[in-house]
């Protein structure tokens, strides 16, 4: 009970931030139909501003946490003016290509900054270390924390969608670009808004994973993976589908580490994309064609 | 023909590679010997990517399965050079097949998410069986020697190699002017319209996978020999990068772009050796660079600026403007 309780609550924290990166995946993609392979790295670059803002400025974990968010919309409208907006109109191929050379653009930058290979940054933790015991179920405070936080980013989320402008734009957009058009939205300026909303949500999840999983710049991959294989699995095109994605790798990982052997920890989750995706890729894509027509 | 056609100029950096080994030191000897395998991954990347049309990120793996095929053979059944290097890259080829089945069924990002999970799991693999593998340390890989031939370790590397790249080119150059390059292309340019005309999928898009796996198969042979040493270091996802670079820098469906592709992104990774950080902005930049601004590639500059430049089946994304609004149409479905 005591091992199966602490897995579990270590694969859902995992999952939730698993889950917030492809919410950012799934926004971007929702609105302009990329598939942004920059989006870990994005996470990692905003955790390294959010450790410079709070561990080398001296400045409050809230204040770090507002920082990462702020710099991650920006560097998302940023990336967008700057290469996406002319790539609009090519391929899947190109497309990819060009977020993954961004991706590398970012971890580059951040080595050169941040440290060489295998330089770990820890990151101060907002709660205290010691576990505490409920009954048999031990609890760790910082979990807790970060699953507070990503359920509270993740309403956030939510409200931003069904209650501003910008979010009922970004909707409306997703739903018919060209309709929405004709109502006088400029989808330029949507496609603008959804970088920097699906990077402000990598930023937002970089400062709850920095203090659990330390800083180092080749982080953002293993995020990103592990978030687009969430994203897939939800159909890449829905939001609670990326959420419910997003848990079930992490708890996937959690127990395959847990129960099989530490080493399957790593491996677990790739096994599981490739799984869903050589056996049932049928049900995954049904359900984004259902959509097209 | 002009006097800079793509035959001519092919030729000429030929000669020059033929007598390489004749005025260059030991380093200039290892980079030269290092653009030929990058050569070869090119070719087979591009066979893939550029004619093929599968976004796969797979090659670094099948990179790393060649050099630790051929290397462990040797290691672990005594088997010699001249055996385990063709078996490691067959071994290569038939994970390079085994990656086409769900291929076949996943198109565009799918297809790209399942080969990097599998490139990370192959990775996790070179790192975590140790038994097979020796782990994360690597192991140094048995010298071999040209024993009968007066060449020394380096020089007879340098030759293999061209041997190996120049089969490979030439092999590549006629495949893809044949019918199975005309059919690569027309799987690329729409499998609908491919499959309504009689080319059956499975059977190119895992003859493409397969000759991509072999290419990528004996680069990583010819790798390990080079380095003395196997370590799972080499075959990561900035592998992955250098190699997509290699084929976007030269010009995605071009045989002959693969090799200047290839031979420019070599030097320039050597040049920035120092700083792995600028080495990964740099690429990182190259990739956006060339597919924002240049989609063809150098080669695409070639052709406009030079007779005889006329590269069969090259250049219908990007170059050639016209054919881009059916393309449109059918990358459409694609996209989720």
């Amino acid at each position: 009970m005591l091992l199966f309780s602490y897995l579990l609550l270590g694969g859902l924290t995992s999952g939730v931030l698993y889950a917030l990166v492809a919410l950012g995946l799934v926004v971007v993609n929702k609105s302009t139909g990329i598939v942004n392979f920059a989006q870990g790295e994005l996470f990692m670059f905003c955790g390294f501003l959010a450790w410079t803002v709070h561990v080398q400025f001296g400045l409050a974990y809230p204040l770090a946490f507002l920082a990462a968010i702020a710099g991650g919309f920006l560097l998302g409208v940023v990336t967008d003016r700057v290469a996406f907006r002319s790539l609009a109109k090519t391929d899947v191929v190109g497309l990819v290509l060009a977020t993954v050379g961004l991706g590398f653009v970012l971890r580059g930058t951040a080595r050169m900054i941040w440290g060489g290979k295998g330089d770990y940054l820890s990151f101060p933790p907002i709660t205290s270390p010691e576990p505490v015991m409920i009954g048999t179920i031990m609890i760790i405070p910082q979990q807790m924390a970060a699953l507070a936080g990503a359920l509270v980013i993740m309403l956030a989320f939510a409200a931003f969608f069904k209650f501003t402008r910008a979010g009922k734009i970004m909707r409306a957009t997703a739903d018919n670009a060209k309709a929405s058009t004709l109502v006088g939205i400029s989808i330029q300026n949507v496609y603008t808004l959804a970088f920097g909303t699906g990077a402000a949500i990598a930023g937002a999840a970089a400062v709850l994973a920095a203090p659990l999983s330390l800083l180092y710049p080749d982080m953002g991959f293993a995020f990103f993976i592990k978030g687009f294989a969430a994203a897939v699995l939800g159909g890449l095109n829905s939001l609670s589908g990326a959420v419910v994605g997003g848990l079930l790798v992490g708890i996937v990982e959690s127990m395959a580490g847990g129960y099989i052997h530490s080493n399957m920890m790593e491996v677990a989750p790739f096994l599981l994309i490739m799984l869903v995706l050589i056996v049932c890729p049928t049900g995954i894509l049904s359900l984004y064609k259902a959509r097209d027509v | 023909m002009g006097l800079f056609s793509r035959r001519n100029v092919l030729a000429i950096l030929l000669l020059l590679a033929l007598i390489v080994p004749s005025f260059a030191n030991a380093y200039q000897l290892f980079v030269g010997n290092l653009i030929l395998i990058y050569v070869l991954l090119a070719i087979g990347l591009n066979v893939l990517v550029g004619y093929a049309g599968q976004l796969a990120f797979a090659n670094a793996a099948m990179f790393g399965i060649g050099a630790y095929g051929t290397a462990l053979l040797q290691v672990h059944l005594s088997w010699p050079f001249y055996l385990a290097f063709p078996a490691g890259a067959l071994i290569a080829m038939a994970v390079g097949l085994m990656i086409s089945l769900p291929a076949l069924r996943l198109s565009g990002l799918y297809l790209a998410l399942s080969t990097l999970a599998f490139a990370q799991f192959a990775q996790w693999v070179f790192l975590h069986w140790d038994t097979l593998t020796f782990g994360a340390g690597g192991f140094k890989s048995p010298p071999i020697s040209f024993a009968p031939l007066p060449l020394s370790k380096p020089v007879g590397l340098y030759y293999l190699s061209l041997i190996t790249t120049v089969c490979v080119t030439l092999f590549a150059q006629n495949v893809v002017a044949s019918r199975i390059g005309r059919a690569f292309v027309a799987v690329r340019d729409s499998e609908i319209a491919a499959q309504s005309l009689g080319v059956d999928l499975l059977r190119y898009k895992a003859l493409a996978f397969g000759i991509s796996g072999f290419t990528a198969g004996l680069a990583g042979g010819l790798y390990s020999q080079l380095l003395n040493f196997v370590s799972p270091e080499g075959f990561d996802l900035f592998q992955m990068v250098i190699q997509k670079s290699t084929i976007v820098v030269g010009g995605l469906g071009s045989i002959a772009g693969s090799v200047l592709g290839a031979a420019a992104i070599v030097i320039i990774l050597e040049l920035l050796r120092e700083v792995k950080g600028a080495q990964e902005v740099f690429f990182g930049a190259v990739l956006i660079f060339f597919v924002t601004f240049l989609r063809g590639g150098i080669v695409s500059v070639l052709q406009q600026r030079l007779r005889g430049w006329d590269e069969p089946l090259h250049g219908t994304r990007g170059t050639d403007a016209k054919s881009a609004p059916q393309l449109r149409l059918d990358e459409k479905e694609s996209l989720p």
